[in-house]
């Protein structure tokens, strides 16, 4: 079973892509990353911390994009596995050229197993839905640079976080991972959970639950 | 000798536990659980747009969120009608989350787990559902006008058209030398027993098991329906109602939306969870009873002797009928009381109303049934001019008429036959406990105290007991203990006292040597469960056979240990011996131990059995075929049909002419429910259902506006008796046993709530003369009757002050 959603960005779409694709840029958008280490061409490793009632706990997780067609489309095979439960996804992005921008469309078809399956669908759904567009609401600010007007703000610290993976080219911090003293306004859009394709795989539980029933 | 305890008024034995703190209920149960919680609709008709839980994900302890949407398989269909009936046409049942459309306030729409009950709450508070409100139907009369309907596909709201008849009723008043035709109604009450519902369990991973605790007046069955519904094997599945604070027939319903979900949540997240009901959530997600419109029509000799009777009744059953017409058919058969009705016809219209479904609260339709004939036996007399007792005395069935066929056919499916009683007995027992001929004097001295006085009784007969069966299983120990196990439930009835009395006198045992267990399947895993007034009749009797099964099972190892005939041996206080003949015999814990051939002498009691162990036969099998190890015996009784017990009260109220408080002076109750196995618990249930009677002639109902919102939803504003309001109650007995059942007993646990709206309503009409036909009545409803210049008067009409 699939689950679509969509989101719209502030550029264009070449780059968006470069964005969206761009490892540095994801460990510090995607909400929860604590890591995201590239293992190969394409292919990550990461550390996501969920926080949501049974869904909560850290997740480790495999991703790789394959299907690249630059700059329109690409598919993310996204699985985790933590405490909670694990989850296993195919998510197919699309990007279009629209006025604004960039309409960004996902599909993802997820298998969900453990205790996490058993919380409700609507609650998985809820997660999903949220920590998909804290991520693409953080992927927007990158691309239109709000990122840099909050943090610039309040102290130089989270700058510091943010240009800390330029030291350790191949491992990526993520937000998560940043130490104390963020602003309130950081940690609002910071609080949410997993990359958006681990994460929306999460929600699509609703495509396995239905999938059961009947 | 103390162990003859049958018929004695011994004290209740789990009272010292229940009164001392000590009762294990189910919220006592599963301290870690998860807490469950419910989002239920705020309308009483609306289809659901959307749930939204975005909300709702921030709260720390959350745990899960369920709706209609994660039931999987059995648990997505509606829920079963338990007791489909031809006659009901178009049953509809919820489903254990709303799927799509809410029918009621209350109705369950999406379930939280989280760490405890607050958090659980604080999660439903975020749960925002939007609605689309539908028109809405509330009482009987706007469900038959039909301009909305609760189910689109049943336009009429009629559930089912049920019919008792047993001739042409229509040509038989028409013959009538007299008729008369009156209009009634009776309000909405409920069970609104002290501890709620609730549910806790526990999934067991490895051993894939599941045990369910439930505030159920029929584990049994709430076991089948959970295997069922969650596709378990039968045998992975236990079910246990703890100790339970009062059921009053609201228990009896399963199973309950919470039945299900608990224990599927609990498979879902590997976790304890549980749920206990809060009494708002009670209120308006339970179930009620009572509601009914009776139009009554009936003919008549000069003598008040009754020619005909038609009835036609509009039943409000709630937005669902889970449990059937079980309440329509019980109205429909027991209007006919302890009377000859030479032709009688009752038609009940079954009708869906946008609140709380209806099944059966203490009484189960026999208050209204109670009502319709005994207010008929009033309007004859009034008519007449003649003695309300003297009405009914005429038209009684006679003592030599039994067995007395009925003609009608029972919830139980059975012909309505009274099995045994005496009606006159009763009747003449009345008069003289409530002194009736005296009443005219007691109204002058009230008036000469400025208030008004009268008088009013209704008889009843009650069937009892219904089967198809229950069973019990007794088992003597190597201790000495005595364990008894049946099927079927407790919920303060005083089962632990009164079914060991039963095993203590069968088999001649001490009462302290006798443990009773009710209501758990690991225990005994058939039984059908506790209403209708059956247990003792039921599970009394099943006990008692199952007790004379170890006995004959001890005379025989004793017979062959002592050398001497089965046939002239007895046990006494524990001990077999030969008749008369004490210190000759083997103690019954011996006899235990001796009925098992392998006998590790684990303790004292199987060593001192070696003494009077045999050879034995070597050619023979140590357990002989046909034969089993152990002394224990189970057992079952089925009745043939249920047994009619009948009661007869009577009440004086006096009326402050300036208040118009009615306030109770005398309550007279002339019980028979056969043998009695003991007369204290007996007087107990009647002290309790006289209570329940009281409130709802005077005090209960359940306070629906137009928009189905119930507006007295809670304990502040639903106005109940206290003690103040309860009459001291004094109590007859009279004694017919019932021919159907080795004990001869008949059941007792509803009869006290039955004729209290009828009889008060008489009385409330003797005082003021002004005719009663709405019940209950409050001071203020009197207030303004009395004021009412078209209000019907009776014919009599006595003690109005002015």
């Amino acid at each position: 079973m699939n689950l679509d959603g969509g989101a719209v960005l502030h550029a264009d779409p070449e780059k968006v892509w470069s964005v969206i694709t761009d490892p540095a840029v994801l460990a510090r958008t995607i909400p929860g990353c604590e890591s995201l280490e590239q293992v190969g061409d394409d292919s990550y490793k990461m550390q996501v911390s969920v926080g949501v009632g049974a869904i909560r706990g850290s997740y480790a997780g495999e991703v790789r994009l394959s299907d690249k067609e630059h700059p329109t489309s690409y598919v993310m095979h996204a699985s985790g596995a933590g405490a909670p439960g694990n989850v296993r996804a195919t998510v197919t992005i699309g990007l279009a050229p629209t006025g604004e921008g960039t309409a960004l469309t996902y599909s993802a078809d997820a298998v969900v197993g453990g205790p996490v399956a058993g919380v409700g669908q609507r609650m998985m759904t809820g997660v999903a839905k949220r920590m998909a567009g804290q991520f693409f609401k953080a992927i927007d600010d990158e691309l239109t640079g709000a990122v840099v007007r909050i943090a610039a703000a309040p102290s130089a610290e989270v700058r510091g976080v943010e240009t800390a993976p330029a030291e350790a080219p191949r491992v990526f911090a993520g937000n998560a991972a940043a130490q104390p003293s963020l602003s309130p306004d950081v940690q609002t859009v910071l609080l949410g959970v997993g990359i958006g394709g681990l994460l929306t795989a999460l929600g699509v539980a609703l495509g396995y639950l239905l999938g059961r029933r009947r | 000798m103390t162990t003859k305890l049958f018929g004695e008024p011994v004290r209740r034995r789990e009272d010292v536990r229940l009164t001392t703190g000590r009762g294990r209920y189910l919220d006592d149960i599963g301290h870690t659980a998860l807490a469950a919680a419910f989002v239920r609709s705020p309308h009483a008709h609306a289809r659901i747009v959307d749930i939204d839980v975005e909300a709702a994900l921030d709260v720390e302890g959350l745990v899960a969120i369920y709706t209609y949407e994660d039931l999987t398989g059995r648990m997505a269909e509606p829920l079963p009608v338990l007791i489909p009936h031809p006659q009901l046409h178009a049953p509809r049942t919820g489903y254990p989350l709303a799927n799509g459309v809410v029918r009621h306030v209350g109705e369950p729409v999406a379930m939280v787990v989280a760490t405890d009950r607050y958090i659980a709450e604080d999660v439903c508070d975020r749960i925002v559902v939007t609605y689309d409100e539908l028109p809405v139907v509330v009482g009987v009369d706007a469900a038959v006008a039909a301009a909305a309907t609760v189910h689109d596909d049943v336009p009429d709201n009629v559930s089912a058209h049920h019919l008792q008849e047993t001739g042409d009723v229509e040509a038989a008043l028409r013959g009538a030398e007299n008729t008369l035709s009156f209009t009634q109604y009776v309000e909405r009450s409920a069970s609104t027993p002290m501890e709620g519902k609730g549910v806790h369990a526990r999934w067991d991973a490895d051993d894939k098991s599941l045990r369910v605790y439930s505030s159920t007046q029929a584990s049994t069955s709430v076991r089948a329906a959970i295997a069922a519904k969650l596709e378990l094997s039968l045998d992975r599945v236990e079910v246990i109602a703890p100790d339970v604070g009062g059921g009053f027939g609201v228990k009896i319903v399963h199973p309950w939306p919470e039945e299900l979900l608990v224990p599927m949540a609990a498979i879902a997240l590997g976790q304890e969870v549980k749920w206990s009901e809060d009494r708002r959530e009670h209120f308006i997600s339970a179930a009620h009873e009572r509601q009914q419109k009776q139009e009554i029509t009936v003919g008549f000799d000069d003598d008040g002797r009754i020619t005909a009777l038609d009835a036609h009744i509009w039943h409000d059953n709630g937005a669902y009928t889970p449990y059937g017409i079980i309440i329509p058919i019980i109205t429909a058969t027991q209007l006919v009381g302890p009377y000859v009705i030479p032709v009688y016809r009752a038609r009940v219209e079954s009708m869906y109303t946008n609140t709380v479904i209806v099944t059966p609260y203490r009484g189960a339709g026999r208050p209204q049934a109670c009502y319709a004939m005994e207010r008929t036996m009033d309007r004859i007399a009034d008519k007449l001019g003649l003695d309300r007792a003297e009405v009914r005395r005429r038209n009684l069935i006679q003592p030599d008429q039994f067995p007395y066929d009925q003609q009608l056919i029972f919830q139980d499916g059975r012909p309505v036959i009274y099995d045994s009683g005496n009606y006159q007995g009763l009747l003449e027992k009345l008069t003289a406990l409530v002194g009736w001929d005296d009443v005219a004097g007691l109204r002058a001295d009230a008036e000469s105290r400025g208030r008004l006085l009268g008088a009013g009784m209704a008889l009843y007969v009650e069937g009892t007991g219904p089967g198809p069966y229950e069973g019990g299983h007794v088992q003597v120990l190597g201790s000495g203990k005595v364990l008894v196990s049946t099927g079927l439930t407790s919920q303060g009835q005083g089962h632990e006292t009164a079914f060991a009395q039963i095993v203590a006198t069968e088999l001649g045992v001490p009462i302290e040597d006798v443990e009773v267990t009710t209501g758990d399947t690991r225990r005994f895993g058939y039984a059908v469960g506790t209403f209708a007034s059956r247990a003792a009749v039921m599970s009394g009797n099943a006990i008692a056979l199952a007790a004379r099964g170890v006995r004959e099972k001890a005379l025989r190892i004793a017979a062959d240990v002592l050398e001497a005939d089965a046939t002239d041996l007895e046990i006494d206080e524990g001990v077999v011996q030969v008749k008369g003949t004490p210190g000759t015999g083997v103690p019954l814990r011996t006899l235990a131990v001796l009925s098992n051939p392998l006998r590790y002498a684990f303790d004292e009691a199987a060593q001192q059995a070696t003494q009077f162990a045999g050879p034995g036969d070597a050619s023979l099998p140590p357990v002989a075929v046909g034969d089993a190890p152990g002394l224990e015996h189970i057992d079952y009784y089925s009745p043939v049909r249920s047994t009619f017990a009948s009661g007869a009260h009577a009440v004086i109220v006096e009326i402050d002419p300036a208040t118009w408080e009615i306030e109770i002076v005398k309550y007279a109750v002339v019980h028979d429910c056969g043998t009695m196995i003991n007369p204290m618990i007996v007087e107990g249930q009647v002290h309790g259902g006289v209570a329940q009677g009281v409130g709802g002639a005077l005090y209960e109902r359940m306070a629906y506006d137009a928009d189905g919102q119930l507006q007295n939803a809670s304990f502040m504003d639903f106005l109940m008796p206290y003690a103040s309001e309860v009459p001291a109650v004094v109590i007859d007995h009279q004694v017919t046993k019932s021919p159907l059942n080795p004990l001869g007993i008949k059941g007792a646990g509803e009869a006290g709530v039955i004729p209290g709206t009828a009889a008060i309503a008489s009385a409330i009409e003797d005082a003021t003369g002004r005719r009663i036909a709405s019940m209950p009545i409050s001071p203020t409803e009197l207030y303004d009757l009395m004021r009412d210049e078209n209000a019907e008067r009776t014919a009599r009409g006595t003690g109005v002050l002015t």
